[in-house]
């Protein structure tokens, strides 16, 4: 952790996601919003997501191990399973959301899937679920004279 | 070592004490000594690590659990009534103010009398009107976005910020209300927003994750520390972290002259000498530092003659009732992380003998949990079914409850993880409590009912020590106080309390602002300003 005093002993210099690594975990993010059909596009998030990843290698250096598996697990898959049932397979099945993870699907599901789900929320998946603000998504400030940055007690219908 | 002014605690009293001594004098000699150590605020990493987790960065600073069977944990509940410190304080560089959510009311003109009102209490050795300045300049100084024009509470000045609106959330609430003939008013909260105002400090930018707040938006000590430290010319303005003070030496009776200080990770010791000494460390760790700096002067503890300090100790039951909406057609769900609603009909004079209650929708009236329904593998249209579909709800609150004499905190002879003793809390609450929770969960049904929604069961009662006080509380005499109405320790002429732990009571309201309003007082009573001071 790097707000304590004590170095992290697996951090190293130079400890950083593989590009090809970057690419899958990008499709698996771009999948999310396909499945749940919660993000038409999902490329303006594209850059928030490589800095979420650093900073979970940051925070933890085991992430690079964890983005490393999640490509090996997925291509596995996707031979396996074609595309579209890879992912339905990752995002549902509900042996890889036993606790603790036992198999590198699991890990994968729990500490890299679940994870980008939360952030893909917080960037504005949420809007497709009928509010205007989330917790993580940066509203906007409440200025005087400008609406709302969130639903409102005045909004007619309720946004 | 020598220093003029001697803080003890880093919290907001403080450091809105030292910003008010700098403001005076900014080569005023102030040393803070803080048990904790400092906390990375906004930090990206670290917040995103809070979004996806629910981790705090300041987790490792909280209590731990009392010891259970099997588990080894921290500090003793002696008492009848457990009350839990898990979660209750963060012994960290600026104080608990880290992980507050904001809530910034001000006690009502009667809260003041309360020992008139309702036996076996004690009344302010001041008034609501004496106060009143400080409750503005403290407003400002913490940044509170609130709506100048409500009339709960007499006000002479306005908010620095304008009012959050009521979240669509709140509608069904306020329409219950309102049919009932039950006031309501908008939450004032410490979130910076946007005016004329200057301020360093970035707006609220309404992104619901305000236990880290990644822009520093909602008032947090810590923040302000590090400006005052990092920005600004002050030569002679320190806080030394990691440092425990052991004990205040006032081998004279009517001077302290002293503090002694270890620093747990070296074993070293230190006496710093000082003119004066603030002793800023919240309502418990006040409190016991008071009762273990004995001497042949003071053998109890200092101002402890009378047995008062750490007495009367007492916190906010927080209740949450929880009904259902048969359906969520306004598909309501919590968009940001604090409320924007409460009603104060209940914190009046008439249920002041009774037990005062406050009422707040909280931010997360209606939870779908859309998030962990995704991270479950649940379909879209089953999610969509759940968001509309029956959905709980909930409105919470606190009541005031009444300090007793047996009730109190005192030092174990263990230490904890920081090196602080630890605490022995023993408190058992009045008989009457049930019945009081009866009354309100009666009012709260009707709510419910009248919202269309099915009553509620029996509430959820937390009893953390979030909002503990009055451990060593002011009023007139040594007979009955600790402290008199400058804060000053009776009998020591250069000893002051400035906490919770002052509070003769609390009210049905959080007690920050209060306590901001109290240290800003303290600097101007120090400084030897009027107390009639503008109001910004």
């Amino acid at each position: 952790m790097y707000q304590d005093r004590a170095h992290h002993p697996l951090s190293a210099p130079g400890d950083t996601v593989a590009a090809d690594v970057r690419e899958t975990m990008w499709r698996l993010f771009e999948q999310i919003g396909k499945f749940w059909g919660n993000a038409a596009d999902s490329r303006p998030f594209e850059s928030r997501l490589y800095s979420f990843m650093a900073n979970r290698v940051a925070l933890n250096p085991l992430y690079t191990q964890y983005y490393a598996t999640a490509k090996t697990v997925i291509d596995q898959l996707v031979a396996e399973r074609g595309e579209s049932a890879a992912y339905e397979y990752l995002f549902t099945d509900p042996s890889l959301n036993e606790s603790p993870p036992v198999s590198p699907a699991a890990l994968v599901r729990q500490l890299v899937s679940n994870e980008f789900i939360a952030l893909q929320l917080a960037l504005g998946g949420f809007l497709a679920f009928g509010a205007t603000n989330y917790p993580g998504y940066f509203g906007g400030a409440n200025v005087p004279g400008a609406p709302a940055p969130y639903r409102t007690m005045e909004d007619e219908h309720g946004g | 070592m020598v220093v003029d002014t001697l803080i003890i605690g880093s919290g907001v009293a403080a450091t809105a004490l030292a910003q008010r001594l700098l403001d005076n004098d900014p080569k005023a000699s102030i040393l803070i000594l803080e048990a904790g150590t400092p906390v990375k605020t906004k930090d990206f990493g670290l917040w995103e690590n809070y979004l996806i987790s629910g981790q705090l960065p300041y987790d490792r600073c909280k209590d731990l659990n009392y010891p259970q069977k099997d588990l080894p944990g921290e500090n003793m509940s002696v008492g009848g009534t457990e009350i839990p410190l898990i979660g209750a304080r963060v012994m960290t560089y600026g104080g608990s103010t880290i992980h507050w959510g904001g809530w910034a009311f001000r006690l009502k003109p009667e809260d003041f009398a309360l020992g008139t009102a309702a036996e076996g209490t004690a009344n302010w050795p001041m008034r609501y009107d004496d106060l009143e300045p400080y409750y503005t300049q403290a407003e400002h100084y913490i940044g509170v976005s609130g709506n100048s024009a409500d009339t709960t509470v007499p006000r002479n000045g306005d908010y620095p910020f304008p009012a959050f609106p009521y979240a669509l959330e709140d509608r069904l609430v306020a329409e219950a209300l309102k049919a009932l003939g039950y006031s309501y008013s908008a939450l004032p909260i410490a979130r910076h927003g946007v005016t004329d105002t200057t301020s360093k400090h970035a707006p609220c930018q309404t992104t619901g994750t305000c236990k880290y707040c990644p822009f520093g938006a909602r008032y947090a000590a810590t923040n302000f520390l590090n400006d005052m430290l990092a920005w600004n010319d002050y030569p002679n303005f320190a806080v030394r972290t990691g440092v425990v003070v052991e004990a205040i030496d006032v081998s004279a009776k009517t001077r302290a002259s002293a503090v002694m200080y270890t620093v747990p990770a070296s074993g070293e010791e230190t006496r710093v000498e000082a003119e004066r000494i603030i002793v800023a460390a919240g309502t418990i760790e006040s409190a016991k530092l008071l009762q273990r700096s004995t001497s042949t002067a003071w053998p109890d503890g200092i101002g402890n003659d009378s047995d008062l300090v750490g007495r009367h100790f007492i916190t906010h039951p927080y209740f949450m009732f929880t009904g259902r909406l048969p359906a969520n057609q306004l598909r309501l769900q919590p968009e940001m992380n604090f409320p924007t609603l409460c009603s104060r009909h209940f914190d009046s004079e008439a249920e002041q003998a009774a037990g005062k209650f406050i009422l707040v929708n909280p931010p997360d009236t209606v939870l779908p949990r859309i998030l962990s329904s995704m991270q479950a593998g649940a379909r879209r249209e089953k999610i969509d079914a759940l968001v509309s579909g029956p959905n709980a709800i909930q409105l919470h609150g606190m009541v005031e409850v009444f300090g007793r004499h047996a009730n109190r905190v005192t030092n174990s002879g263990k230490r904890n993880r920081f090196g602080l003793r630890e605490t022995v809390v023993d408190y058992t609450k009045d008989a009457g409590i049930d019945t009081r929770m009866a009354e309100i969960q009666s009012r709260v049904d009707e709510i419910f009912t009248t919202m269309g929604a099915q009553k509620s069961g029996k509430p959820t009662v937390s009893w953390r020590a979030d909002h503990a006080a009055s451990t060593c509380r002011m009023g007139l005499t040594e007979a009955d106080s600790v402290v008199d109405k400058n804060l000053r320790v009776h009998g020591v002429e250069n000893l002051y309390v400035c906490s919770n732990a002052v509070f003769p009571s609390l009210g049905a309201i959080n007690p920050t602002l209060t306590l901001t309003a109290l240290a800003l007082r303290l600097g101007d009573h120090l400084i030897g300003a009027s107390s009639a001071v503008e109001a910004p």
